[in-house]
């Protein structure tokens, strides 16, 4: 008996010994902290998707003033992670709002101190948002055929505006980027879509669209109240068939395409912008390009050439009409931000979270 | 590190070093090597998982056992989830898996998912580390998991029903029934799980406003409840004459939940994510044992149906379908082999393997998919040679085909070399050039797949040492082996600026290190100690051409492969009692290219399990019945071990095993 228990003593000390040395792994709640932020200083925020399905989307403060990059800004001061998939984000009264797509969540934050306010839950796929008023706003949706009708005062949602084309089998339309001309929205359908939907907003009720070619992927409205999208043209081997990718120009007021731009097949532009005076458009085709809103052909030379990288977000100042450019390098670690200015001269460089895919200006 | 290594030792050490010790003696002198080489196995890093070990796992999945106790690292999603492997710190469709010789890897995809593998229905589980998956099929630039089940052994009728009753609503019920009588024999087995998976954790990747303050929510597991079924039924007859022919059907139903990601903020009645599948597999074979020739010939066929749905409440109170993502898949194979030997020397292997692949990919609602044939072909031979006791050579060839195309040649070439006898030291070496061809999803897939897509080529050497030492109460061994693989066009999807991912040849990849094996088996009076230890360090290293100036991924330890890993599993029994533990560790592995360390929302740290079970067996004359209580998770650790995919706490199975006797 004596021989069993050295034996079960043995055993026991070698168990705890294991056990005390292989507990405890490094998890739990992310430790909170204040970031100093120069008051009344111009802020552009950078938003990172993060890898899909990993949930690390994620949100940069770049102060253009200081030359300042601060990363993480979401999870340091709030200490939680942005989520999965961060879509765009927009700043309104005191509020910055974040759209994250695959979380299905809309966060307001302090527009001060970064600090969480509320949330917009219950969201099917959320991708951007549009205020229409300080107690409505629009949140379209990859999936939900629908436009979502919020209240940004209550974190409710108050309606839906359905979009639905009544095709069977069809997810159409997946609903994205907004612009406004009057009471009226328009608002690009990309995923196999071809539309450019209208929305009135004193009635929340679609009321019209706009065909255009395959896949409005951006969209933007001039000075002179035209309305631009680009399309690119589809899928490489879709089985419908791909077409060459465009750019479009529609007179907001009577919805007609007034004129076509068409790139060579192959090519893929996107990420259309416009700058501040509203007269200048800005757009992703290999390198940036630059072209004005009478010009009657396509630039022939970019602003500022590839230079071997592919660039994946980009947004123009609507002060100084600067030109960010995030670049995602492998989409696997940190992207790159690149400030320019109108002009394409390069003023600084900084890092950012993984796969920067939207700005927002405050 | 120290202290994991320091573990390591403390377990494969202290026992022997007990055995000083009067009432352990372990009288060196008397063991003896009793393991003889196989004129097959020449130069091959093998690692056989033993009895011992499946019989722990009986009611895991393949997934579970390899990750608890070999270098394999499995990267689970969850209970009930995808489990993949990565083999010497490759990508999980570098690993190949056959059953019965049939490849289990998808023609789609390229991987296996092994928590859709029953350990029940397993009776032979063996790696094959680098360039010995050359022997068995092309691709396993990794390796290869061999599986294989066995009804030979059956006389009579066999009968095993085991039931077991777990946390979170899990029920498993296991069942096999065996008969044999002459030359025939019958294998049926069950396997029937099912669980709610909803356990309960403290999410901190959330916060939500409770009177004055944000807090940490406690939540359930989301839509992660599961059932599985699976179905295998073996014929088997042996002639007189050496021929042996089988039949065997495997259908697998899988209805399962994907667990919610703990950053998405949905509710569970306002989302479904759904991963059904069905498969059956069925094949029937020929074998013939000679003297000198050994000739198999074998027929298979298998059927998948894969659905992926995604349904969204979209305010108007009920769910709505937003994708539904079929895929189906059916597989025709022939195989023919022959064993040759002309000598005890000598041994020659030729075989022909043909597949016919028709698949079918459609997504309901963007009306996107693919449809496809694809012949492959893989021819092998292989000459094996021992010109003296002590030395070992085989040189290997295979060369495969696909579509219209032919792989460049896979040539293998093997070693050993018995450094010392009395001690079963024998020295290992191998080299080969792999390749892997791209998978249908590669090349045709839509959105993304890429036509232009080149195979994957790998250059693997291997070399080790192993020993073997059997004695009357004491049987001890282990291997410790190195490799070094250079992976050229390495196959990656990433996504793209257009808004799809897509698969392109972007790295080079650097794969080296070092595995450790030991096993150790006592019988000390009514003691039986049994204990089986791995340990392994993988540097998989990216040396591509960077992107751009800004990439900082070159020389960087690739995504999700930690660099160091080790298991313990050890027994006790005595008087028909068994206490098993079980540990696991992970070190940190990296969610980005470029191993950020700076990070808050991308980090992984060093990951440890601890699992202990006690089983008492009560043997009768009518029946043998088996009790076990397992407590998984001992330390109650709150962890994930895949990004955003919560894990639960301590948790426990009880389960009760019958065997009648029927003699």
């Amino acid at each position: 008996m004596g021989r069993m228990m050295e034996r079960i003593r043995i055993f026991t000390y070698l168990l705890l010994t294991v056990g005390w040395c292989t507990a405890c792994m490094d998890y739990g709640p992310l430790d909170e902290e204040t970031i100093d932020f120069p008051p009344g200083s111009p802020r552009v925020y950078v938003v990172n998707e993060g890898s899909f399905m990993y949930g690390t989307a994620s949100l940069s403060c770049y102060l253009p003033q200081e030359g300042r990059m601060e990363n993480e800004v979401f999870a340091r001061i709030n200490g939680i992670p942005l989520g999965d998939v961060a879509q765009s984000a927009v700043v309104r009264g005191n509020s910055l709002w974040v759209v994250v797509n695959n979380s299905g969540v809309v966060f307001a934050l302090d527009r001060e101190t970064c600090r969480l306010r509320g949330a917009i839950r219950g969201l099917t796929s959320p991708r951007y948002m549009h205020f229409v008023n300080d107690e409505k706003a629009y949140v379209t949706d990859l999936y939900a055929r629908a436009v979502t009708v919020v209240n940004p005062r209550t974190y409710e949602i108050t309606g839906r505006i359905p979009v639905s084309s009544g095709e069977p089998d069809s997810r159409r339309h997946p609903t994205e980027q907004m612009a406004a001309y009057g009471k009226y929205l328009f608002v690009g359908c990309w995923s196999y879509d071809s539309k450019l939907l209208v929305l009135d907003t004193e009635r929340d009720a679609l009321v019209d669209s706009v065909e255009v070619g395959k896949q409005p992927n951006s969209l933007g409205i001039d000075r002179y109240g035209k309305v631009w999208t680009i399309t690119d043209g589809g899928y490489r081997n879709e089985t419908a068939g791909t077409e060459t990718p465009a750019l479009w120009r529609i007179d907001a007021a009577t919805r007609r395409v007034e004129k076509t731009f068409p790139f060579r097949l192959g090519e893929h532009p996107s990420e259309l912008c416009l700058n501040a005076s509203g007269d200048t458009l800005c757009f992703i085709n290999g390198g940036i390009w630059k072209m004005g809103v009478k010009d009657e052909a396509l630039p022939e030379q970019p602003l500022i050439p590839d230079r071997g990288t592919i660039f994946y977000g980009l947004g123009v100042c609507p002060r100084t009409s600067e030109i960010y450019v995030a670049d995602a390098v492998d989409y696997v670690q940190r992207g790159v931000l690149y400030r320019f200015s109108a002009g394409g001269e390069p003023l600084d460089t900084v890092r950012t979270g993984v796969i920067p895919g939207a700005f927002c200006f405050d | 590190m120290k202290k994991l290594f320091a573990i390591f030792v403390l377990l494969c050490g202290a026992w022997p070093g007990r055995g000083q010790q009067a009432a352990y003696t372990l009288e060196i002198d008397s063991l003896t090597v009793t393991a003889q080489r196989r004129l097959a196995d020449v130069g091959l890093t093998k690692t056989d998982l033993d009895s011992v070990l499946l019989r722990e796992s009986v009611v895991n999945s393949l997934g579970d056992l390899l990750s608890r106790n070999t270098s394999v690292f499995i990267k689970s999603y969850g209970r009930g989830t995808l489990a993949t492997a990565s083999f010497r710190g490759t990508a999980p469709s570098h690993t190949q898996v056959l059953w019965n010789g049939l490849k289990l890897n998808s023609p789609m995809l390229g991987m296996t998912d092994f928590s859709l593998i029953p350990a029940y229905f397993t009776d032979e589980v063996s790696l094959l580390h680098g360039a010995g998956s050359v022997r068995m099929t092309g691709g396993g630039l990794g390796g290869a998991v061999v599986l294989g089940t066995r009804t030979e052994r059956l006389t009579g009728w066999e009968t095993q029903f085991i039931q077991g009753v777990s946390s979170f609503g899990t029920y498993d019920e296991f069942f096999r029934l065996g008969y044999g009588k002459g030359g025939f024999r019958s294998s049926t087995r069950v396997s029937y799980v099912t669980s709610d998976n909803d356990f309960e954790y403290v999410n901190y990747n959330k916060k939500n406003f409770d009177k004055d303050r944000w807090v940490y929510p406690t939540e359930r597991n989301k839509n992660g409840s599961y059932r599985d079924l699976h179905l295998l039924q073996e014929l088997a007859y042996e002639g007189r004459g050496g021929d042996r022919f089988s039949l065997s059907a495997w259908l697998t139903d899988s209805r399962r939940g994907i667990p919610m990601l703990n950053v998405n903020y949905r509710e569970e009645d306002d989302s479904r994510n759904r991963q059904d599948e069905t498969t059956l597999r069925v094949a029937g074979g020929w074998s013939r044992y000679g003297d000198r020739l050994k000739l198999d010939a074998k027929a298979g066929y298998s059927y998948s149906d894969m659905l992926y749905t995604y349904a969204g409440e979209t305010g108007t109170g009920s769910l709505t379908e937003m994708i539904r993502s079929a895929s189906r898949v059916h597989t025709g194979t022939l195989r023919f082999a022959a064993d040759w030997f002309p000598s005890d020397k000598w041994m020659v292997r030729a075989s022909l393997t043909s597949e016919w692949h028709k698949v079918s990919s459609r997504e309901r609602y963007e009306k996107t998919g693919y449809e496809k044939n694809r012949a492959e072909a893989s021819a092998f031979v292989s000459v094996r040679w021992r010109p003296f006791s002590r030395l070992g050579i085989a040189a290997d060839l295979r060369e495969d085909f696909y579509g219209s195309r032919f792989a460049p040649p896979v040539p293998a070439a093997f070693l050993d070399y018995v450094l010392w006898k009395k001690a079963g030291l024998v020295l290992k070496a191998s080299a080969t050039r792999n390749y892997r061809y791209p998978t249908l999803n590669d090349l045709y897939f839509l959105p993304g797949g890429n036509p232009d897509l080149k195979g994957e080529q790998g250059r693997t050497y291997d070399g080790g040492v192993e020993f073997d030492l059997k004695g009357k109460r004491i049987s001890f061994g282990g291997e410790v082996s190195a490799y070094d693989s250079r992976i050229d066009d390495w196959i990656v999807w990433l996504p793209t600026f257009k808004g799809f991912w897509e698969p392109n040849n972007v790295k080079q990849v650097h794969a080296y290190g070092v595995e450790l094996r030991g096993t150790l088996t006592a019988r000390l009076g009514k003691w039986e100690l049994y204990l089986n230890a791995n340990w392994s360090r993988t540097r998989s290293v990216n040396h591509g051409d960077p992107v751009n100036w800004a990439d900082e991924s070159i020389g960087k330890q690739l995504v999700y492969i930690p660099e160091y890993a080790s298991g313990v599993t050890g027994k006790i029994s005595w008087r028909g009692f068994a206490f098993t533990y079980n540990y696991n560790y992970y070190s940190e592995r990296f969610t980005t290219s470029s191993n950020e360390k700076d990070t808050k929302v991308g980090r992984l740290s060093a990951y440890y399990m601890n699992d202990v079970s006690l089983e008492k067996s009560f043997p009768a004359r009518l029946w043998n019945l088996s009790l076990k209580f397992s407590v998984y998770n001992l330390f109650d650790e709150e962890y994930v071990s895949v990004l955003s995919r919560p894990m639960p706490g301590r948790n426990y199975g009880i389960f009760i095993g019958i065997r009648p006797r029927w003699k």
